[in-house]
């Protein structure tokens, strides 16, 4: 007995079948379609960002509006690029950093950092979506605080929820602490390299409450019993030109006060060493890559807050720092360790409060190696 | 490893790649058997065993059964050996430290091969290799669901209970259902059957004969296919063209978007609505099992759109298993549009066996119910399915009545039909969807006693699917030309490419079927 081929119907599934050519144009019509979108929309799409103009919190992790913004800023203007103590954790989006320099230098600077950052992150901010930054004069600031324990510092191999995994390195180096499947750290690997990609998580995050348009018209209001507020309802973005007013950031807001008040005890803090920092790491790359891409660069080493820390605590930092700077030295990039803040100008461990801004700026200016980088 | 995953993404243009590279030699054969253990160990690397054991069990049978006679007296030798298969299961059952189903499973095999072999007639092996395949899926798949309904009722005559098939797993082994074990069992189980009945020779070819079993495109859920389409095409170094190439990335795009726009959409509205039964109107329940029917539509015949697509373009041709199912104008004819590779196996094996069409009116009834029972049991280990199959088993009936009256056979408008049946196969759904039976009933008293409440089901869904049903319609009727002209066809992929780029919600859901 001879095998014969089996005459099954293949190709009656209304399956839209395409030959070569077709294809061809279907991809060419797609992808050529993909690109477009993103540039049009910004016709569409006003921005006209007011004075001292951060991303605003909701938009945290719409990379596209960071990248669009960055692109926005004149190229005579100094970019501060940071974490949440250059975006202003406590503070209203007029009592920054970027907005004090200003005042104390008449030069203009812009804030270009994003809350929730750190460095893993803000490695992978300006890899992906800081091109702008190139050629440019960038004042980096870097937060010691995320290499003040194991945990902040990522390497825990418990595995931690933590803001914009998207941003991280998704395989090298490893993350312990990360345990993203292989599929996602692909997508995610993919997306901040494909700009449309970039652009549909911009569209989640301003009309669609970070979803999927379809997710979103299925999504409920969080309450018991359920509603779904948005089955017949078309979308309405967040504006993106101003932040909305709140109640947890500015002068009036309660959260904005010294941290002795919360806090009354010294911390201990365990630190890691600068061998084995991945934070660490991940700052030098993002210092590199800054300088490598052109980028007129000063780096700001701080200050912490020093109060807070127990003695060994500060024995612990005086040698992170004694690390970070030599390494600064060596890599020939300009930096500056301002003297720490008094007490009540600290929120928390890291961030200052207005008035701390506004110090940390005169102090600044009046630095020489400050001074000279802003001269060139 | 799911087909809409990066993962596989990587998988598949390695494999590919590879695979074209190998053509030229015979390693090609071999490079799909790897791909294929990989793509199916991927889930859990002890399902491998399974599907090793179910493939060279079927092998080596066949080989033997060559050599035997068709027929041989059995006589005392059966009965003698049903009690020494049976003192194996219990000497193997008292094996201490846990490893008493290990045991009694090894004692099983072992003495069902040696009474094969005792025995030697074709008959005998066929036999044996029917035992076999059907009492791994009968462990794996419905274990639970007997052994559960058996303390049941022998706790109502007040005897003791039977041990959970968890405790038959030998000590750290877990007792999960192995993807797509129904797929390859029945896969298997019909070169055996059909190399019985002189359809098709032994494959003499090991490699090729598990390739054949485990070709990862359709391991996991199907197309069932047949030794006697697929094994011919590893015969020989597939010839792949460009147009297969085009023709396998259309239909791979077109379950892609099944799948990750339509299933993974309705997927959430319908688990909403039946997830909180007691609380939803009869409209939510109407629509969400509406949403349902095609929600295991888009997904099962996406998946299989997409193993058609990605055989394809290794060259190899699946058979089809979907046609439109939801404009079928009769039951017999949905059952030739739904699942046609699991239908058409249980038309041959099952339906025909018992005597098919070709018996009188009683019989016939019998063989469509025995049919359609299977066939649900098939599906899945608990009475919803066994319903769900009944009642198609008695709607069939049913319908070969009506097709008898000349009103519904030439008066009553095609489009007419068509909605009856899509009812009621809706209506069948719920069963299939359902928790238990007791929810199903509840679902659909709710359906016809509740008043009207607003369903909260999107708009743009409701869109998605009625545009779907339409572009169906459209394709069976004399307006099908317009669907093929080639700026029709590519302003669709566009859409298609466009959407899910757009508009797809992330995340991995596994296909329904997987639990088959």
């Amino acid at each position: 007995m001879t095998h014969k081929t089996g005459q099954l119907p293949i190709n009656d599934s209304a399956a839209v079948q395409l030959s070569v050519r077709q294809w061809l144009c279907a991809l060419g019509l797609s992808f050529g379609l993909a690109w477009l979108l993103p540039e049009a929309w910004t016709a569409f799409e006003p921005f006209e960002p007011v004075q001292h103009y951060r991303v605003p919190y909701e938009l945290s992790e719409d990379y596209w509006l960071y990248e669009r913004w960055l692109d926005q800023i004149p190229p005579d203007v100094i970019s501060v690029v940071g974490d949440s103590v250059v975006w202003g954790e406590y503070t209203a989006h007029d009592g920054t950093l970027s907005r004090f320099l200003g005042d104390a230098t008449g030069m203009p600077f812009a804030n270009a950092g994003i809350n929730g950052l750190y460095p893993l992150a803000l490695w992978g901010l300006v890899e992906h979506h800081g091109s702008a930054l190139a050629k440019r004069r960038v004042l980096l600031h870097c937060n010691l605080l995320w290499m003040s324990d194991p945990e902040a510092d990522m390497q825990l191999a418990k595995e931690q929820v933590f803001n914009h995994p998207a941003l991280v390195p998704q395989f090298a180096p490893r993350i312990p602490c990360y345990r993203g499947d292989i599929d996602m750290r692909l997508a995610r690997a993919l997306e901040r390299r494909l700009e449309p990609l970039s652009w549909v998580r911009h569209l989640q995050q301003t009309y669609f409450s970070q979803k999927s348009a379809p997710e979103w018209t299925l999504a409920d209001d969080g309450k018991f019993p359920p509603a779904y507020p948005n089955t017949y309802r078309l979308p309405v973005g967040i504006p993106l030109s101003s932040e909305l007013p709140s109640v947890k950031r500015g002068l009036s807001s309660e959260r904005h006060k010294p941290w002795s008040a919360n806090q009354s005890g010294k911390a201990n803090m365990e630190w890691v060493t600068p061998e084995n920092s991945l934070q660490w790491l991940a700052f030098r790359r993002l210092a590199n890559r800054l300088q490598g891409s052109g980028s007129n660069l000063l780096v700001v080493v701080g200050p912490l807050n020093e109060h807070i820390m127990n003695d060994a605590t500060l024995e612990k930092y005086q040698v992170f720092l004694t690390a970070v700077t030599a390494w600064l030295s060596v890599e020939g990039i300009r930096f500056v360790v301002p003297e720490v803040l008094p007490s009540d100008e600290f929120a928390d461990a890291s961030h200052p409060l207005t008035e701390g801004y506004e110090r940390l700026a005169k102090r600044l200016v009046a630095d020489p190696v400050f001074k000279t980088w802003l001269a060139q | 490893m799911l087909f809409h995953t990066w993962t596989f993404f990587i998988f598949f243009i390695v494999t590919i790649v590879v695979f074209w590279a190998l053509r030229p030699t015979r390693f090609w054969l071999h490079w799909i058997l790897l791909a294929s253990a990989v793509f199916y160990g991927w889930w859990h690397p002890y399902y491998l065993l399974l599907v090793f054991y179910s493939t060279a069990l079927d092998y080596f049978i066949v080989s033997w059964m060559e050599r035997g006679p068709r027929l041989a007296k059995l006589g005392w030798r059966f009965s003698a050996s049903v009690v020494v298969l049976v003192g194996a299961v219990v000497v193997g059952l008292m094996a201490p430290g846990g490893w008493g189903g290990l045991a009694a499973a090894v004692g099983f095999f072992a003495v069902v091969l040696a009474v094969g072999h005792w025995l030697c007639s074709r008959r005998a092996w066929l036999w044996v290799s029917i035992i076999n395949n059907l009492s791994v899926l009968v462990f794996f798949k419905y274990a639970g669901f007997a052994i559960e309904n058996l303390n049941t009722l022998l706790a109502r005559l007040g005897a003791g209970q039977l041990p959970s098939a968890e405790s038959l797993m030998p000590p750290g082994w877990e007792y999960v259902l192995p993807v797509g074990i129904s797929f390859y069992t029945f896969q298997s189980m019909s070169y055996t059957i059909d190399f019985y009945r002189g359809i098709i020779a032994r494959e003499p070819s090991f490699v090729r004969f598990a390739a054949f079993v485990t070709f990862f495109p359709q391991l996991v859920a199907g197309p069932i296919e047949r030794a006697k389409n697929l094994l011919p095409q590893f015969s020989k170094t597939p010839r792949v063209t460009l147009a297969d190439v085009s023709d396998g990335a259309s239909l791979f795009l077109v379950g892609l978007f099944k799948k990750v726009v339509l299933a993974n959409y309705l997927g959430p509205y319908v688990d909403r609505v039946y997830g909180d039964v007691a609380t939803q109107g009869g409209a939510a329940l109407a629509l969400a099992t509406f949403a349902f029917g095609w929600q295991i539509y888009f997904d099962f015949s996406g998946y299989t759109d997409m193993a058609r697509g990605v055989a394809r373009c290794m060259g190899f041709r699946l058979m089809l298993n979907f046609r439109n199912p939801y404009l079928a104008v009769s039951l017999a004819d949905f059952w030739s549009r739904w699942h046609i590779s699991l239908s058409t196996w249980f038309r041959d094996y099952v339906y025909i066996p018992l005597g098919g069409s070709r018996v009188g009116r009683i019989k016939l009834w019998r063989n469509l119910l025995i049919t359609f029972v299977v066939s649900g049991l098939w599906h899945g280990a608990a009475w919803t399915f066994l319903i769900w199959g009944m009642l198609h088993g008695l709607g069939l009936i049913a319908n070969r009545g009506l097709e008898q009256a000349a009103w519904w056979r030439d008066r009553c408008p095609r489009l007419a039909k068509r909605l009856v049946v899509f009812a009621f196969v809706c209506f069948a759904w719920v069963f299939f969807r359902a928790e238990s039976l007791g929810q199903a009933v509840e679902i659909l008293q709710r359906i016809f006693t509740t008043g009207w409440t607003d369903p909260r089901m999107p708009l743009l869904l409701l869109l998605l699917v009625v545009s779907v049903w339409v572009y169906q319609f459209v394709y069976e009727s004399p307006l099908r030309s317009w669907l093929e002209k080639p700026p029709v066809k590519v302003g669709l992929a566009v859409v298609m490419i466009l959407w899910m780029l757009l508009f797809a919600p992330g995340g991995g859901e596994p296909f329904i079927y997987f639990q088959f």
